[in-house]
């Protein structure tokens, strides 16, 4: 512990004795952001009606400040699915709040609350005038997050990250180290402070990458511990304490690859329970491969397919129910830049929705499909 | 008239020849004598933001398509559009900024040759003394 703190010592005297806090050189702060209004028509599915909808998908608010040299602080204030407090519509959340120590792009040091590196897509999933979609991959798909566990496919916030890149020749090493908290975040007040972890867990991740003139791979992981299945210990006749931090793995994969005006991405995604306990089986699946062609320099068409499974299970003998859960969706559009700001968006998914519940103690299967497509058309604003 | 013909000919030759020929240049403080094309994409994808003595680095790029903004891209290997993509992509997540965009490659020239730290691009038939001339994009492409 002594040479744990020595080194955290170390570290802060060296950031303090920089040349950062010689000099207070300033820039202005900047203000700036964008939003994504679309138009969107979903045909007959589950037990909703065909609708059409106008909607502000997102709306993101930035404040940028780069101190002297090496500091730069930024602010992230994100609005979902046409935000209103009064009318109870939509969210505002504080997505980002950090300062970057930068002294080389070898050595990133990121503190505050950030979205961590995770794959390709995770830390800039919400930048949507970068993005040719209007619905994104499903797990990075923000406006869902009222009724998908996007947060259990992919992590949503680190505290602490250092990232950079190593050059070798003409290929560059990615690297990405952080710490978050765990999944365990009080949200009732009556249990004391919320938004804090009541655990001492961790969220631990990372990534390592390589990058070579238009490809660029990377395997990304996380490790965290969750107490979201102690609701199942009376049902499994077991001590809430068995069931309490179990171990939650999250395993990426991404590859890219531009070649003349063709773009390939795609990404896997595995998350896994090693909890030890027989009765609990729990993994998520999520794989999204897309292939796009850049007709001209301001238009872009693409088709992309994503695949989502989730597969969850109590099994208790002579009871208990395995439920799987596989969603497919084949998708196609288009982004044209109208000019460097606006961009204009159109997109056709083809969703089909398999569930598979199995109830053990009647030796039941009952399955479930649901075919539906959404139309959408968008236009992405950075101001 | 057959003068006239001639010297029109001439001139539009001469100014072809001249906008093919694109040059790197740099501010006089900038602490190199050449640069490599790996290291000048590094420049313009923001991967690296300062030169070896810690002073920031400045890149200007042209506003409006030329042929001289299109040989430039294209040694880099990258169309205009993906560049705007890279930038935008650094600048929303505030790893970044896009460079500095002049009307004019006069106007590039000025920039750069007042800016420390600065470095851009413009036709060879440009170039003055008041600037670091690192890389002529013909000559570069011979040798590879």
């Amino acid at each position: 512990m002594s040479r744990f703190n020595t080194f955290i010592s170390f570290l802060l005297l060296s950031i303090a004795g920089s040349d950062s806090f010689a000099q207070r050189e300033d820039t202005p702060l900047r203000v700036f952001g964008y939003f994504q209004n679309s138009l969107q028509h979903w045909t007959v599915f589950e037990k909703h009606p065909a609708q059409n909808s106008f909607g502000l998908q997102q709306l993101n608010l930035f404040f940028q400040k780069d101190f002297y040299r090496n500091w730069t602080a930024f602010v992230n204030f994100e609005a979902l699915n046409s935000f209103s407090s009064s009318r109870r519509w939509g969210a505002l959340n504080l997505e980002e709040a950090w300062v970057k120590y930068n002294p080389n792009m070898k050595f990133n040091l990121k503190l505050g609350l950030q979205i961590p590196i995770f794959n390709n897509l995770n830390a800039v999933k919400n930048r949507t005038p970068v993005l040719p979609y209007i619905i994104r991959p499903l797990v990075y798909e923000t406006s869902f997050g009222e009724f998908i566990p996007l947060e259990a496919f992919v992590p949503a916030r680190a505290f602490v990250q250092a990232y950079g890149f190593l050059p070798a020749g003409e290929a560059k090493f990615d690297y990405a180290v952080y710490l978050g908290n765990s999944p365990n975040i009080n949200a009732d007040p009556k249990n004391g402070q919320t938004g804090v972890d009541t655990t001492t867990a961790f969220l631990a991740g990372g990534r390592l990458g390589i990058r070579y003139r238009e490809l660029k791979l990377g395997l990304s992981a996380t490790h965290e511990k969750s107490n979201g299945f102690i609701g199942l210990a009376d049902t499994l006749g077991r001590q809430p304490a068995e069931l309490q931090e179990l171990p939650l793995t999250r395993l990426g994969g991404d590859l890219s690859y531009n070649l003349a005006n063709f773009s390939f991405e795609s990404e896997f995604i595995m998350v896994d329970v090693h909890d030890g306990i027989p009765e609990i089986e729990f993994a998520l699946d999520f794989y999204y491969a897309m292939l796009g062609y850049h007709f001209t320099n301001e238009l872009f068409g693409y088709g992309s397919y994503w695949v989502t499974d989730a597969h969850a299970a109590v099994l208790i003998p002579g009871d208990g129910e395995i439920k799987d859960e596989d969603l497919r969706v084949s998708t196609m559009g288009i982004a044209y830049d109208l000019n460097d700001r606006i961009r204009l968006k159109g997109q056709f998914a083809r969703v089909r929705d398999y569930d598979k519940i199995k109830f053990v103690s009647q030796n039941l299967l009952e399955k479930q499909q649901d075919k539906f497509n959404v139309w959408a058309i968008a236009v992405s604003v950075f101001f | 008239m057959m003068l006239r013909i001639a010297t029109i000919v001439c001139l539009l030759t001469w100014a072809t020849n001249s906008s093919g020929q694109v040059v790197v240049i740099a501010h006089k403080s900038v602490p190199l004598d050449t640069i490599k094309k790996s290291a000048l994409l590094d420049l313009y994808t923001c991967d690296i933001k300062k030169w070896s003595d810690g002073q920031p680095v400045i890149v200007f790029d042209l506003k409006s398509p030329s042929e001289v903004k299109t040989a430039f891209y294209n040694y880099l290997g990258k169309s205009s559009s993906r560049m705007k993509s890279v930038w935008l992509k650094k600048l929303l997540s505030g790893e970044g900024e896009p460079p500095e965009a002049m009307n004019s490659e006069e106007e590039l020239l000025g920039k750069v040759a007042a800016t420390a730290g600065a470095i851009g691009f413009v036709s060879k038939a440009y170039v003055r003394k008041n600037v670091k001339l690192l890389l002529e994009i013909n000559a570069e492409k011979k040798q590879e």
